[in-house]
This record gives C-alpha cells, sequence and structure tokens, in this order.
C-alpha cells in the first residue's frame, strides 16, 4: 500500500506555445489507502493528465507529487521505481501490445524489473487470472484477440507487475455492458483479495456509484468536490451544472422522496433500490394484516 | 509531442493568413527570384526590409522567426567566416601576417547573410507559417493543374499529400500514448547503449504500424465507400475565388523586383563580387 498526495499542482499542456492548455489547476488532493477511488469528470476536464502525474509521467510545473511521502521528482533518474509502484493502465490499452504472445506481452513489465524468469511465469499467470484471461489464452497472439480480451491482457500487463496502486484511466471505455460489468467484477476482486490501492478514472456515475468508495470530481481542470459517494451524490444540481449526472435510480428515489415516500439516502444501484422497494412492499402489507 | 509545431503553421489572424493560398505561392517564387536580383548595399537593404515587413504583416513573433533561422545558422556562420577571409579588394581594413580583411569582403558577409534569411523568412512568411499544410496542398494542386493535360497525375499527387498530411498529427499522437503506455511497464528510451536504444523501440514501432496498416484500410474503405474514383469530375468543398484585392501583392512584388533593379544600375554603393 502506498499513499500518494499531490499538492499545489499546476500543468500545462504545450506550454509556451500558441496552443497552451492550463490543463491542472491547483490541485490538491490525498488518495485514500487500501480503497477504490473515483476520478470523475466530463471528457477534457483533466482527468487523464491528473493520472500521469501519478507515475511520474508527467512532470507538473509547480507543486509537488508525493508517494509515502517522498516527492517523486527529488531524484529524476530513479522516476522508473514509481512506475512500477503506481500501475497506470491508460485510455485504450489495447494499442500497447505488440508482443508475438500475450503471455510474452504481460511479461514485458515484469521483465523491465529485471525480475526471474520463474518469479516472472508466476506473476504472469497470477496478472492473467486477476484480469479474467482464460489461461489458453496466454500462447496466441495479441492481435487475435477481441476488444475485450485485448483490454484484459493490457490490464494484466500493469497487475503483473505487483504495483502498489493500480490506477485504470477509463477501463471499460467502448466495451458492451457485460464485458464493463465483468472487467469491473474483476477489479473489484483483485482490490478485495489484495487490498491495494486502486483509482479509476471514468464519467459513468452509475458504474462509479457501484465500484468506488470515494469519489473526486474534476471540473475543467479543477477539483470540484471529493468525498464519499453519499457526500458527492447529494449535491446533484452541482454535478448537472458540471455536465455530469447522477445515476438514473438515484433520481428516481429522489422523486419518490418529493412524493413523501420515506426513502434512505445512497440508493445507486438497481439492487439497491429492489431492496428498498421490496422492504417497503413488505412492511406495506404488514401495515395492512 | 502534439505541439510539435508540424508544418510550422502559426495560427494568428493577419492579412498574409487571410491571402489566397494560390497567390501565396506565385508570391513566394516570385520572391525568391526577387532575392536574387539584388545587387549592391541598397538593394540588400530594400531586400532585408521588406523581410522585415513581411513578419510584421504576418503577426508572427520574432522569437518563433529566430527559431526557425537557428538550423541554418551554422551555414550562415561558416560562409560568413569565408567571405571576410576569402574575399579580396580594394579597402584594406586590418592586415595580420597572412590575414588580409577587405571592407568589400565584410559586405559580402553581409549581403549572403541578408540574402540566405530573406529567403527564409520569405517562405516562411508567406507559405509556411501563415498556410496550413492542407490549404497549401489544396493550392498547390490549382497552381499544378495546367500539368494535367501533359498527363501528370497532378490530383492524385495531391490526394496522397493531403493525407499524409492528414495522418502526421494522428501519429505523432498516437506514438506519443504508445511511448507512454510502455513508459508506464518501465521502458527506458533515453539509457542504455545502442542495441538497448534500438531495442527498446521494437513495442513502440510494432503498435505503431499496426494501427497505421489498420487506420489506411479504414481510410480506403470509406472513401470506396464514398464512390472515390480520382479527380476525374471531382469537385470542392471550399472553392476560393480570386478576388480584386487578391491582385493586389502580385503588382506589388512586380513593382519591388522592379525597384531591386532600378537601386541595382542607379545607385551607386558597393556591389557583390
Ligand atoms: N497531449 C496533449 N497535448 C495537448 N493538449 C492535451 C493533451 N492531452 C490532453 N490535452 C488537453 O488537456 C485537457 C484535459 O484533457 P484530458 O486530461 O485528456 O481530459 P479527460 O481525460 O478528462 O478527458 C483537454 O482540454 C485536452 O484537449
Ligand atoms: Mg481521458
Amino acid at each position: 500500500m502506498s499513499r500518494i498526495e499531490l499538492i499545489d499542482i499546476e500543468y500545462y499542456h504545450g506550454k509556451d506555445t500558441p496552443y497552451e492548455i492550463h490543463a491542472l489547476k491547483n490541485i490538491n488532493i490525498a488518495i485514500p489507502e487500501g480503497q477504490i477511488t473515483g476520478i470523475i469528470g466530463h471528457t477534457g476536464s483533466g482527468k487523464s493528465t491528473l493520472v500521469q502525474l501519478f507515475n511520474g509521467i508527467l512532470k507538473s510545473h509547480s507543486g509537488k507529487v508525493m508517494i509515502d511521502s517522498e516527492d517523486i521528482w527529488q531524484k529524476p533518474k530513479q522516476i522508473k521505481r514509481f512506475r512500477y509502484k503506481v500501475g497506470l493502465v491508460m485510455q485504450y490499452p489495447e494499442y500497447q501490445l505488440f508482443e508475438d504472445t500475450v503471455y510474452k506481452d504481460i511479461a514485458y513489465g515484469p521483465k523491465n524489473m529485471g525480475l526471474s524468469e520463474e518469479e516472472i511465469d508466476n506473476r504472469v499467470r497470477e496478472a492473467a487470472a486477476f484480469a479474467g484471461l482464460d489461461a489458453e489464452l496466454l500462447e496466441r497472439s495479441p492481435f487475435d484477440l477481441s476488444g475485450g480480451q485485448k483490454r484484459r491482457a493490457a490490464i494484466a500487463g500493469i497487475i503483473a507487475m505487483r504495483p502498489d496502486v493500480l490506477v485504470l484511466d477509463e477501463p471499460a471505455a467502448g466495451l458492451d455492458p457485460r464485458g464493463r460489468d465483468s472487467i469491473f467484477n474483476n477489479i473489484r476482486e483483485y482490490q478485495k483479495t489484495l487490498n491495494t490501492t486502486v483509482i479509476i478514472v471514468s464519467h459513468s456515475m452509475e458504474d462509479m456509484a457501484r465500484l468506488c468508495d470515494s469519489l473526486i470530481v474534476m471540473h475543467d481542470g479543477e477539483i470540484a468536490m471529493t468525498g464519499s459517494c453519499d457526500e458527492v451524490f447529494s449535491k446533484a444540481d452541482e454535478l448537472v451544472k458540471m455536465g455530469l449526472d447522477i445515476p438514473q435510480i438515484t433520481k428516481v428515489m429522489q422523486l419518490l422522496s418529493e412524493k413523501g415516500i420515506d426513502v434512505p439516502k445512497g440508493i445507486y444501484t438497481v439492487e439497491q433500490a429492489v431492496e428498498f422497494l421490496k422492504s417497503l412492499r413488505k412492511s406495506k402489507k404488514e401495515a395492512l394484516q | 509531442m502534439k505541439n510539435i509545431a508540424f508544418g510550422q503553421y502559426y495560427p494568428a489572424r493577419s492579412p498574409l493568413h487571410r491571402l489566397d493560398p494560390r497567390v501565396k505561392i506565385i508570391l513566394t517564387i516570385l520572391y525568391i527570384v526577387c532575392s536574387f536580383l539584388c545587387k549592391n548595399v541598397w538593394s540588400f537593404a530594400l531586400l532585408a526590409i521588406s523581410s522585415i515587413m513581411l513578419i510584421i504583416l504576418g503577426r508572427v513573433p520574432f522569437k518563433i522567426i529566430l527559431g526557425g533561422l537557428r538550423p541554418v545558422l551554422i551555414v550562415l556562420i561558416f560562409t560568413s567566416i569565408i567571405n571576410v577571409f576569402w574575399t579580396k579588394g580594394e579597402i584594406l581594413l586590418l592586415e595580420w601576417r597572412f590575414i588580409h580583411i577587405y571592407l568589400e569582403g565584410i559586405f559580402s558577409a553581409i549581403f549572403i547573410i541578408v540574402r540566405i534569411s530573406s529567403l527564409i523568412i520569405g517562405t516562411g512568411m508567406l507559405l509556411t507559417y501563415t498556410t496550413t499544410p492542407i490549404a497549401l496542398t489544396d493550392a498547390l494542386e490549382d497552381v499544378l493543374s495546367p500539368l494535367k493535360k501533359v498527363k501528370v497525375p497532378v490530383h492524385d499527387f495531391a490526394m496522397m499529400m493531403t493525407i499524409a498530411l492528414r495522418f502526421i498529427p494522428t501519429l505523432v499522437e498516437e506514438t506519443d500514448k504508445i511511448m507512454t503506455a510502455q513508459k508506464a511497464r518501465g521502458a527506458d528510451f533515453s539509457n542504455g547503449n545502442i542495441i538497448d536504444r534500438v531495442k527498446a523501440l521494437i513495442p513502440i514501432i510494432i503498435p505503431l504500424f499496426v494501427s497505421a496498416f489498420s487506420r489506411a484500410g479504414d481510410l480506403a474503405t470509406a472513401m470506396e465507400c464514398r464512390c472515390y474514383q480520382g479527380g476525374e469530375g471531382r469537385t470542392r468543398l471550399h472553392v476560393r475565388h480570386m478576388r480584386f484585392k487578391d491582385f493586389i501583392p502580385l503588382v506589388l512584388i512586380v513593382v519591388f523586383g522592379t525597384g531591386l533593379v532600378l537601386l541595382n544600375i542607379f545607385a551607386p554603393g558597393f556591389t557583390m563580387s
């Protein structure tokens, strides 16, 4: 487990060119350990830029990135250490596949770490299992896999480095609902088993509500809100103003409560809603009898 | 990496940016000819002034122009040194052992510097800084269209250029993304010996080729679906019409060239040897 802290971060894309974009403004956050943290925001709000600071892919123009109270840019030569510590799965990671078998591709990261053959073999198989990739696919060419399988292979390539913190940038973008649910289940499973810190970037409230312990909302390069799902979704008006939305089912529940039904707070998933409605019906029946 | 100014286009609002690209191509050719017309101090001075005026007219910052001159700096320094030390003339300025420096030498060094910088500034201001690469290819197709009569496939070349230009930013962006993804897996492109570095490129080149080929295939299919079959009978979405004010710069450059020639003939001064 590792703690990530960002202090007074400013970042510009294309600094000192006519195309300069102030992508991150005055970012101060600390990522809770051993939890799943969601980063939400609409497209272009700076989510991908933010997560690329965590492992030193990008270097902020001012401010500090601290991992376990250590400034990661203290010794720029040693930045690789943090690349292994914070595993980053980029948006649409399937384009990173290049080896002739999936096995070798997953082994690329661990190999760069200089591990022994045996250790690499262990890690590749373990990572493939976590990512929900069938063992028989390991000997196939990554270019013959389906879209969802490629995505899993790419995620396994990062998990195989056994990072302290796993960061996934829109891991379900472009997948069908079933593929999306099953990848999220795999991530949840992985987090529970290893108790690592996981950070997920998304703009889907529904997915985040289901998965995350706490949320960071980004808007125009700034941190607009942080807190638990309850805290964030209770500010529906603000979210809508930022081009975001609360989960559909939460809206339904809000409407019910406006109609005078006593609805508990914090219902984000259809399952929770069903549970609540069932109990409601039961209590009504009991009241009639 | 996306902002590696491809083709150096500098977005701004200026008369030069608005000028018809076809006119700009012709102007550039004439400007190059003009720079070779210069013979003496006065005509070179006029050339230098015209370059500065072009920069002001195009609203491109001096810093960027200087950046554009940097690649030829070595050539400039080298040729001017040769000119200073090797030109023989009549007015001796300095004599020390085997070194003789004449005033003529100094002048011809300055002439060379002015000529080369004006060439670069002229083509830059008239074309590369103020015209997007795509507009440039379209204009080139128009300017070269008389060659279609002698069966030169002008349209096809222009189409190839356009497609290539269109995909350069995409490929640069893609390279950037792939490099980032591999860096996240501990790839190292800047350390190690030559063999290590070449090996480090494999994880970038393979995905890049895979995606470039699949893109090319997709594009070909998309073009065929829209019945693309070459230039025959094809019209443009944006057709440019020459207006009266587009002809003014052409008149100006002819006046400019004539002025240079007259200065060469009638204004006495140091002449290029
Ligand atoms: N490599 C880049 N070069 C220039 N601008 C970029 C680059 N990457 C992102 N941007 C810009 O930075 C802003 C934030 O983008 P990004 O972090 O990708 O947002 P998100 O992931 O939330 O969609 C956007 O305005 C985007 O256009
Ligand atoms: Mg993004």
